[in-house]
C-alpha cells in the first residue's frame, strides 16, 4: 500500500474510532463512598470581604481539623495578565495562611509548579503574592524546582517524581480557581494539582501527564494525594476561553471540603455545568461524590449561586440542563 | 573582572557548588544537570574556577545512562533533554569522545512523538484541538513526548556546536528540521511561546524566555527570517520584568551582534542559582558566545 493510499485510510480508521466513542452512552456512574459528603459555599463578594471570617466558617462546616498538621498550600498560578484573572487571588491565599496557622497547623507552606512559565516568582510578583502575602518568599516553594523523590505506581506509571515539599505535607490545599478550560471542560481543585508534578523532570508543560490523558492524569494525583482539602477561588472566576484566556467572571463565592471530587461537581453545578459530563469526575465517582443527592450542601445553596459560566463551542454539550 | 554584577554571581556560584560536584536550583539542594550546566558555563575560564568545573564536569559524565541520553539529577532516573546541555558542555571543554557521541547519537535517534503517524493523521484530518505543523522533527523534554521549543533550541545549539566533530547527513537533516519546526511554531504576535502557537483557533500570546531561546536554537539562519523575531526579542528585553527571561533574551541577542548596555553594577540578590548563572552568562564580560553556534542575521 501506498503512503498516499495509507495515510487517508488510517485517518477514516481514527476518525471512526473516535465518532464510536463520542456516540457510546457513557457508563452509569459508581455511588462513590459510603459516607456523604460535605461541600460548604460561602459568599463572598469582594476580595476586600472578610476572607479569614469565612474560611473559617467553612472549614468548620465541612468538619476540617488542621491542628499539628504541616499543610501545604497549593495556588492556580499559571500566567499573568492584567486584563483577565487567571490565577488564584492572592487575598485568598493570604487568608488560608493565616486561617490554617490559627486552626494551629504546624507549618503552613505555599507550593506551586506553573506548567509553561519557568519564571515562577516573577508571576507571583505580578499576580500580587509576593506584595499581599506577608513573608511569601520564606514560605514558598518552586515545585518544578524542588528537591524530588520517586514513588511507586501513578496511573500506570511504575514510578513517577514529586516534590519533597509535597511528599512531606500532611495535608494539601489546592486552591484553585473557579475556571473553564479548553482541554478539560472545567478546571478546580483537582486539575490544580497538575501544579504538584515538577517541571525539572517532566517538562514545561508537564507534557508527560498529556500522555498518559489529562483527566486520566486528573484522576491519578488525586488518587495518589488522598489527605487534600480544597478552597475554590470562585469571587471572580473564569469564563469562555480558559484557562488563560477566558473572560472574568464574578461568582462570589468560595467552595470548601474535604471530597474534592463533591467540591469540582459543586463548582460545575454553580456554573452550569453538568459534573456528570465531565471526563476527570467521571472517572473519581469513585473516590468521591459527583451525584447531587449524596452531598450535603452547607452554606449558600447552589441555587442562590448559580450563574452559567460561558463555553467555547467545544464544550457547549457540558451545559447543565436540569434546573437546581 | 566584571565588577560588582558579574563578580557577586561567580562569588556565588563558586560558594555553593554541592560536594558531589554539581549546583542545585538553589543553595543546599540536590545537584540537577540544568544548573549545574549553566554554572560550569558561566564559570568557565574565569579565576579559580577550574578545579570546581572539573568536579562537575565529572559529576554530569556519570549521569550518562547506557543508551546515550543524560539523566536530569542526582536522584532522577531516565534520559531527558538535559543530553544536549551534556553535548554542549563536551564541545565547551573540548571533548568529543565516545561518551559524547553515544549523546549525539540519542538525540538523533529520539524525535517529538507529535511527528508520530497517528498525530499526522489526525493532523491530515483536522482533528487536532491545535494548529500544530507536526510534520517537522523536533525535541521532548522526555523521550515519547511531543516537541517544544525550548529542548529543541538547545538540542539545535548543542548539534550545531558538536556538528564539525561528528559531521553526518543525518546531524544536518535533523538540524535542518529542528529549525523548521521552530520556525512553524512562532506566535502570531511574533515571538514563541512554550511551543503551543494556537488552541481551538485561539491564537496564544508567546514569552520573553523561549523567544530568547528559539532565538539562540536559530543561530545561522538568515536575516530575512529573523530580522522581526529580533525585533520582538528586543521589544521583550526592555520590556520584561522577569529576570530570567532577560537573561536568555540579552545571551541570545549578544551572540546575535547586539551591542546591549551591560547591567547596573548591583550585587546578586536572588538565591536562585541558575538565575545568578545565566546572569553572569548575559554580561558583556561573561560567557554568552558559549551558546553561540555562528549567527547571521
Amino acid at each position: 500500500m501506498t503512503r498516499r493510499k495509507f495515510i487517508p485510510l488510517a485517518g477514516a480508521a481514527v476518525v471512526g474510532t473516535y465518532a464510536g466513542m463520542k456516540l457510546q452512552r457513557p457508563p452509569k456512574l459508581p455511588d462513590g463512598p459510603r459516607a456523604d459528603s460535605a461541600v460548604s459555599i460561602m459568599r463572598a463578594r469582594t476580595y476586600s470581604d472578610d476572607l479569614v471570617s469565612r474560611m473559617l466558617e467553612g472549614l468548620r462546616q465541612c468538619g476540617l481539623d488542621p491542628r499539628g498538621k504541616r499543610v501545604l498550600l497549593k495556588p492556580n498560578l499559571v500566567e499573568f495578565d492584567p486584563t483577565t484573572v487567571i490565577n488564584t487571588d492572592a487575598a485568598v491565599i493570604a487568608a488560608a495562611v493565616e486561617v490554617f496557622h490559627k486552626l494551629g497547623a504546624s507549618e503552613v507552606r505555599i507550593g506551586e509548579g506553573p506548567g509553561h512559565r519557568r519564571d515562577t516568582l516573577d508571576m507571583a510578583d505580578d499576580a500580587r503574592y509576593r506584595s499581599v502575602i506577608p513573608h511569601f518568599e520564606e514560605i514558598f516553594t518552586d515545585l518544578n524546582r524542588d528537591d524530588v523523590s520517586p514513588i511507586r505506581g501513578f496511573g500506570h506509571e511504575s514510578e513517577f517524581y514529586f516534590a519533597n515539599t509535597v511528599l512531606a505535607a500532611d495535608l494539601i490545599v489546592s486552591l484553585a480557581k473557579m475556571k473553564t478550560h479548553h482541554w478539560a471542560g472545567a478546571t478546580l481543585s483537582m486539575k490544580n494539582f497538575f501544579g504538584l508534578v515538577p517541571g525539572s523532570v517532566y517538562g514545561w508543560p508537564k507534557n508527560k501527564l498529556h500522555y498518559i490523558g489529562i483527566p486520566e492524569s486528573i484522576a491519578a494525583l488525586n488518587r495518589r494525594f488522598r489527605n487534600t482539602f480544597a478552597i475554590v477561588d470562585g469571587i471572580v472566576g473564569m469564563e469562555g476561553n480558559g484557562p488563560i484566556q477566558g473572560t472574568p467572571k464574578p461568582a462570589g463565592v468560595l467552595v470548601m471540603g474535604s471530597d474534592l471530587v463533591a467540591v469540582d461537581a459543586t463548582c460545575c453545578r454553580i456554573m452550569g455545568i453538568d459534573p456528570e459530563k465531565v471526563d476527570y469526575l467521571r472517572m473519581t465517582a469513585d473516590i468521591g461524590h459527583v451525584h447531587a443527592g449524596r452531598i450535603e450542601q452547607r452554606g449558600e445553596t447552589i441555587a442562590s449561586v448559580q450563574t452559567n459560566f460561558a463555553l467555547i463551542d467545544e464544550y457547549k454539550d457540558l451545559r447543565l440542563r436540569t434546573t437546581i | 573582572m566584571g565588577g560588582l554584577y558579574l563578580e557577586s554571581r561567580l562569588g556565588f556560584l563558586r560558594a555553593t557548588q554541592n560536594t558531589d560536584g554539581g549546583w542545585g536550583y538553589f543553595p543546599g539542594k540536590q545537584s540537577w544537570f540544568e544548573p549545574t550546566t549553566y554554572a560550569v558555563l558561566a564559570l568557565h575560564g574565569a579565576p579559580d574556577s577550574d578545579g570546581a568545573c572539573e568536579r562537575a564536569w565529572k559529576l554530569v559524565r556519570s549521569w550518562q545512562m547506557p543508551d546515550g541520553s543524560s539523566r536530569p539529577g542526582a536522584l532522577v532516573q531516565g534520559g531527558t533533554w538535559v543530553t544536549a546541555h551534556a553535548v554542549t558542555l563536551a564541545c565547551v571543554r573540548g571533548v568529543y569522545d565516545a561518551q559524547v557521541r553515544r549523546g549525539v547519537d540519542w538525540m538523533l535517534e529520539v524525535v517529538g512523538a507529535d511527528h508520530g503517524l497517528v498525530t499526522r493523521a489526525f493532523s491530515y484530518f483536522h482533528l487536532l484541538k491545535t494548529k500544530l505543523d507536526v510534520s517537522h522533527e523536533g525535541w521532548p523534554w522526555r523521550a515519547g513526548n511531543s516537541s517544544w521549543i525550548e529542548p529543541t533550541s538547545h538540542t539545535l545549539v548543542a548539534l550545531k556546536k558538536v556538528a564539525g566533530r561528528y559531521q553526518s547527513a543525518e546531524l544536518d537533516r535533523r538540524v535542518r528540521e529542528g529549525e523548521a519546526l521552530v520556525l512553524s511554531r512562532r506566535c502570531s504576535d511574533g515571538g514563541w511561546n512554550c511551543g503551543n502557537p494556537n488552541v481551538l483557533n485561539f491564537e496564544l500570546p508567546s514569552y520573553p524566555e523561549t523567544t530568547g531561546l528559539a532565538l539562540l536554537g536559530l543561530q545561522g539562519r538568515g536575516h530575512t527570517e529573523l530580522n522581526s523575531p529580533l525585533q520582538v526579542a528586543r521589544r521583550f528585553r526592555m520590556e520584561t520584568k522577569s529576570s530570567l527571561a532577560k537573561a536568555w533574551l540579552t545571551i541570545a541577542l549578544r551572540n546575535y551582534g547586539d551591542s546591549l548596555e551591560p547591567p547596573a553594577e548591583q550585587a546578586r540578590t536572588s538565591s536562585d542559582v541558575m538565575l545568578a548563572a545565566l546572569e553572569a552568562l548575559s554580561h558583556p564580560q561573561g560567557n554568552f558566545a558559549l551558546f553561540g553556534t555562528g549567527a547571521k542575521a
